[in-house]
């Protein structure tokens, strides 16, 4: 058998293969190491990072839901000056694609952003968090509206060298409209999905179990409605799609890839098995082998036909 | 390290009522392990794997023997999670992380002081070996429901220590009635006066932890606490389990209890804003 092509390009780069981590999830690529080499990934989504520095909101930020996660995380971030001065330098010399994930309140803060962070960076790419559900007045209102989109996407994408990944969040009644919006704002590419915003009450102490009362939903419970997102983007609009929300085992990858998602990334799976990258990407690679697929770009999109 | 732990041990630890459980597993975690530091340990229907529970449940240390590839974890069944765990038979293999987290410190002289109530007793054991090792004078004060419980969680092998323990009861069955931070105060007043060299460390319910900071702070006896919070990652990724601290110029600052704990200097917690 010769080996499975794992070469992916997105947005003008070349990844080693197509598997990402999910932003949030991998902080800033430091801390799985002993668990994962980075070296076996296609690349990693760094933390989202604010203009200013953020405490984020207070404990308990998580809690467990039947198959899921609910977080309320707030967007800790050191903000951008910090991670350009301490983070940054570690981040370039990490030996994997590194994707900034940039969040903000208004249009100024993501031009901020932007303007901030260019190829010399070091980064690959910039994913613009249009879509956080944990932040009162925050990225959300960027990520349901389809004008608002399109503008945030158009001024980054002014400002920036870098390819531009437009985050889109599930938490909306027209995904498509909202992948179409900030393909007309510039987009190179779409993140599909961040997470579904939920909650859950403690039946003994009678309160919300999050402090900030709603979090953010991910895990395996979130991955049927990611599937569907993944394959309604791609049957309407033609950009590559980076497919996530729940992926776990290799099963759950392909599927995503079938879907149509030109990569996938890996959030709470992470949590689960901190190995789960490395098993996910034997099992694509034997899935591929034993059918006859040269490359697993041969899988993207496959169930459409 | 990610390890298959093999079951070793499985029993119950004293009266059922008190559900608690030991469990030994067999790995190399012993090998790099300290006082103080925990593991994450999956928690499923182990013949069949499944995503509920989806996270993994952080358990500390209670025993560390690196001669023989073993740790033991003493835990209460707490919920659906524990429960699950506490299914595992001798032979199964666990997915375990670990060691994670930094453990307690020892001073290089002097005594240290334990200091705790319930099952914050269960990480202080290894701890309370290595200071005897080191030459340390170990002195125990331990708080619980009754003597039942303390029975349960392993009061005959602190006994068999023979260190002083000062015990007391919230029913007065076993020890002094009332709260372990009294007794705690009258020895601290004592040492006051006598001046010898203390540390201490405690482990156990955030109240308890803050009244044993707010002794130790008024004495002037260094105080390492152990915290808790819900944890996703364990490693420092997902900063789901941060804690508040003050840094040296009084600014408020969040540390992860998982990568940078859960062991912390007492004095620099601010203790309304954590959980
Ligand atoms: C660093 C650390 C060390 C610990 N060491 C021990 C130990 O040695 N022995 C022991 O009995 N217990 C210990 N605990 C507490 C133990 O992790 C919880 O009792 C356990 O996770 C409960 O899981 P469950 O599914 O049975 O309960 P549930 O209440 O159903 O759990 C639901 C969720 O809440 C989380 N959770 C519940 N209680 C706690 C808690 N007290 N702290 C953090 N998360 C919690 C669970 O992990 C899970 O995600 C420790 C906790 C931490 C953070
Ligand atoms: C603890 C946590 C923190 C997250 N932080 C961010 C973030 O800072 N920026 C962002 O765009 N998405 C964030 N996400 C969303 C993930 O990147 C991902 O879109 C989502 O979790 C779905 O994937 P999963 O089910 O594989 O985790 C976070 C998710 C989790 C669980
Ligand atoms: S549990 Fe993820 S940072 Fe501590």
């Amino acid at each position: 058998m010769s080996p499975v092509d794992f070469t992916t390009q997105l947005a003008g780069i070349t990844l080693r293969n197509p598997l990402l981590t999910c932003s949030g999830t991998y902080g800033f690529g430091e801390e799985y190491t002993a668990y994962c080499p980075l070296e076996s990934l296609g690349g990693i989504t760094l933390k989202g990072i604010t203009p200013l520095p953020r405490l984020g909101n207070p404990v308990p930020r998580l809690a467990e839901t039947p198959a899921g996660l609910l977080n309320a995380v707030g967007l800790e971030n050191p903000g951008l000056d910090e991670f350009v001065k301490s983070y940054l330098p570690k981040v370039r010399m990490l030996p994997t694609a590194a994707i900034a994930n940039i969040s903000g309140f208004s249009l100024e803060d993501y031009v901020q952003l932007a303007r901030a962070l260019q190829k010399d960076s070091g980064l690959a790419a910039l994913e613009v968090n249009i879509s956080c559900p944990n932040v009162k007045h925050g990225g959300m209102h960027f990520g349901t509206d389809p004008q608002s989109a399109q503008e945030v996407i158009a001024a980054v994408k002014a400002e920036t060298d870098l390819p531009v990944i437009a985050k889109l969040s599930p938490n909306v009644t027209d995904i498509v409209g909202m992948a179409r919006a900030v393909q007309l704002g510039g987009a190179d590419a779409l993140s599909l999905i961040n997470t579904l915003l939920g909650m859950q009450i403690d039946i003994h102490r009678q309160r919300p179990v999050l402090a900030n009362t709603f979090g953010g939903l991910s895990g395996p419970a979130i991955k049927p409605v990611a599937v569907r997102m993944v394959w309604q983007v791609f049957q309407a609009v033609d950009l590559p799609i980076i497919g996530m929300g729940g992926i776990t085992t290799w099963q759950d990858a392909v599927e995503f890839l079938l879907a149509g998602a030109t990569v996938v990334s890996i959030g709470t799976g992470n949590f689960v098995n901190p190995q789960a990258p490395l098993e996910i990407l034997k099992g694509i690679n034997d899935y591929c082998a034993q059918r006859g697929f040269a490359s697993v770009r041969d899988l993207v999109g496959l169930a459409h036909n | 390290m990610l390890i298959e732990g093999q079951v070793v041990i499985h029993e119950r630890l004293g009266d059922e009522d008190q559900r608690l459980r030991k469990l030994v597993l067999k790995g190399p975690i012993a090998q790099t392990a300290k006082a103080g530091q925990f593991v994450a340990i999956q928690v499923q229907d182990f013949s069949i794997s499944s995503f509920d529970p989806l996270l993994r449940r952080p358990i500390s240390l209670a025993g560390i023997s690196s001669e023989r590839d073993e740790i033991t974890l003493l835990y209460r069944i707490q919920g659906r999670g524990t429960e699950i765990l506490a299914r595992a038979k001798c032979g199964d293999k666990l997915s375990v992380m670990g060691p994670l987290g930094k453990g307690f410190s020892l001073p290089d002289e002097g005594e240290l002081w334990l200091v705790t109530g319930g099952i914050g007793i269960f990480p202080l054991y290894p701890l309370a070996q290595s200071a005897l090792a080191q030459g340390l004078t170990v002195r125990l004060f331990w708080g619980g429901e009754n003597q039942s419980f303390l029975e349960s969680a392993g009061l005959s092998s602190w006994q068999g220590l023979g260190i002083p323990i000062h015990l007391s009861t919230l029913d007065g069955s076993l020890g002094q009635k009332g709260l372990v931070t009294v007794q705690l105060k009258e020895l601290l007043e004592k040492h006051a006066i006598s001046g010898g060299k203390i540390r201490v460390a405690t482990c156990g319910p955030k109240k308890m932890m803050q009244a044993v900071t707010d002794l130790c702070l008024d004495y002037k006896v260094p105080v390492e606490v152990s915290l808790e919070e819900r944890m996703g990652c364990a490693v420092g990724a997902c900063l789901g389990c941060v804690v508040t601290l003050t840094d040296e110029a009084g600014t408020l600052i969040h540390k992860k209890v998982c990568q940078d704990g859960p062991v912390f200097q007492g004095e620099e917690v601010v203790w309304d804003e954590s959980c």
